[in-house]
Order: structure tokens, then C-alpha cells, then sequence
């Protein structure tokens, strides 16, 4: 993102995000981790269409969003719909949290699409990690929250910078 | 005597997150509505104290469904409860006449308080 803010403090600001909003919403603390997610895992992604041509990705064992999905819902178990609709629901209020907090800190608006879900693990087609947060909850439960850039010669705006 | 609010928002998340905030409250919660279009069809039937509207939604967004609904009824009290808080979102809500805006994942506090001021 070329934004005005250091690679650090963009960590920093999504780190914050995620925390906040993760327990708000499902109340789940997660921390950062070095522990990356098993084999089952969901992937939900949004791409910033206006002022940052970035995407955010979230990738976590499907049994920490489980638990996630039935803390919100208020249920012992849920469908695999809901697993959708509640990953997709909680991106977006992540994604707008960190849009929120982007735009106080550089004034540039973000704006984003849709979340988007995939069972397993998905990258974005034409680009590049730039960095990815790594999160456990008290369960175990694993989570990356991972920073996608065009490539490199794909798009004029995106500097080295976040 | 409570106070009834119309909840327009596509997201079961914030229905149950609502539900759980008001719960003791003298707010209740008299109808859901899951789009802006079925918000203005409703509203004349529900006469709601206060509407809850999100702004990102399938069909008309809540920032339209609003504007239609101060058209025809210059007294509604409308409050914006989305994650979009930032940018022009603010001063457009403002602009069109919602009495208040409240950022996703609320605080009980910050939304009771805002729904108070609403009301005033």
C-alpha cells in the first residue's frame, strides 16, 4: 500500500484490528504466533478497489472459525453455510475496521469488494505476499492474516512501502 | 414503556450481536428487516421508534434507503450502524438526516448512547 505508512506500522494497525475485533465479535483472543494453521483450513478475501490496490487474506483452521461461528451465533454447532456466512460477515466488519483506522492515519479512503470464501488454502492470482501475521488462539487454533501486493510491473501504485 | 427499533441489516451477525446488547434494555427490537427496499416498504407498518441501518447491503444500499425514508416521514429517527466509518460515509449520513452513527463491532455503551441522542 502506498500509504505514507512504514511496513511496521501497518503490522501494527492490523494486529490491532484483529485483536479488537476478533473478540468483540466472537469472543476469541488470539495472539500472535509463530504456529501456522493444520490442513483444514477456510480462506476468506477481500481486495481494497480504491486507494489501495492490495488484498487482505485471511486463512485459518476451519475449527477455530467453528468455534468462532458458534460464539457469535450463540450455538453449539453450525452448518457449514453458516461457517460461510458468519467468515464472510466477520471479514468485513475486520475489513472495515482496518479501512476505518487506514483512512485516520493517511486520509486515503479504502474501499473493498465482497468477501470472498474458499475451503482450503487460496492465493490471489498476480500477487505477491508482502507480509503475514500468524495468530494462535487459546486452543490451538491457527490463523494468518496475510498482506497480498500486486506483483511487481502489475500495478504503478504499490511501493515498497505498506 | 420500551422503545421499538427496526434493525435493517443482511447480517445475521449483527441481528444476534443486537439482540444481545438490548437484551434488558428499554429498547426492543420490533422488526428485521435484510434490505433497504424491504426497510421502506416496512417502516409505514412498523412505525418504529428508531431504525438501525446498515449501509453496505444486497440491493439499495442504507445510505439511499435512508434518504427515501426522511423523504416521506421528515421525523424518523435514523441511527447508521456500519463498519464503514470513515471517509465521506460520515458526512453523508449526516447529510441526508441520520441522527447518528455507530462503527461495527459496537460497544453497548457507545451504541445505547448514540440511540439515546438519536431520541432526544
Amino acid at each position: 500500500m502506498n500509504t505514507a505508512m512504514t511496513k511496521e506500522e501497518l503490522e501494527q494497525l492490523l494486529d490491532q484490528a484483529v485483536q479488537d475485533v476478533t473478540e468483540r465479535t466472537a469472543g476469541v483472543r488470539l495472539h500472535q504466533k509463530d504456529q501456522s494453521p493444520g490442513e483444514d483450513l477456510c480462506t476468506v478475501q477481500i481486495t481494497f478497489d480504491k486507494g489501495f490496490r492490495t488484498s487482505l487474506t485471511l486463512c485459518a483452521d476451519t475449527g477455530l472459525l467453528y468455534r468462532m461461528a458458534c460464539n457469535s451465533f450463540h450455538e453449539d454447532s453450525v452448518s457449514p453455510e453458516d461457517l460461510e456466512e458468519f467468515s464472510k460477515e466477520y471479514f468485513n466488519v475486520l475489513c472495515g475496521r482496518i479501512a476505518g483506522a487506514m483512512f485516520r492515519a493517511t486520509q486515503v479512503p479504502a474501499h473493498f469488494g465482497p468477501p470472498e470464501f474458499y475451503r482450503g488454502r487460496y492465493e490471489p492470482e498476480g500477487r505477491e505476499i508482502q507480509f503475514v501475521l500468524t495468530y494462535s488462539d487459546e486452543c490451538c487454533g491457527g490463523a494468518q492474516l496475510i498482506h497480498h501486493v500486486p506483483r511487481s510491473g502489475e500495478s504503478g501504485d504499490v511501493s515498497g512501502d505498506a | 414503556m420500551s422503545k421499538r427499533i427496526m434493525v435493517v441489516d443482511d447480517s445475521r451477525l449483527v441481528r444476534v450481536q443486537l439482540n444481545d446488547v438490548l437484551e434488558g434494555t428499554d429498547y426492543e427490537i420490533a422488526a428485521y428487516c435484510r434490505s433497504g427496499e424491504d426497510a421502506i416498504a416496512r417502516y409505514d407498518e412498523i412505525k418504529p421508534d428508531l431504525v438501525t441501518m446498515d449501509i453496505i447491503m444486497q440491493g439499495m444500499d442504507g445510505l439511499d434507503a435512508s434518504e427515501r425514508i426522511l423523504k416521506e416521514h421528515p421525523d424518523a429517527r435514523i441511527v447508521m450502524v456500519s463498519s464503514l466509518a470513515y471517509d465521506d460515509t460520515f458526512e453523508k449520513a449526516k447529510s441526508i438526516g441520520a441522527r447518528g452513527f455507530v462503527d461495527k463491532p459496537f460497544h453497548k455503551e457507545q451504541l445505547l448512547k448514540v440511540f439515546e441522542q438519536a431520541l432526544s
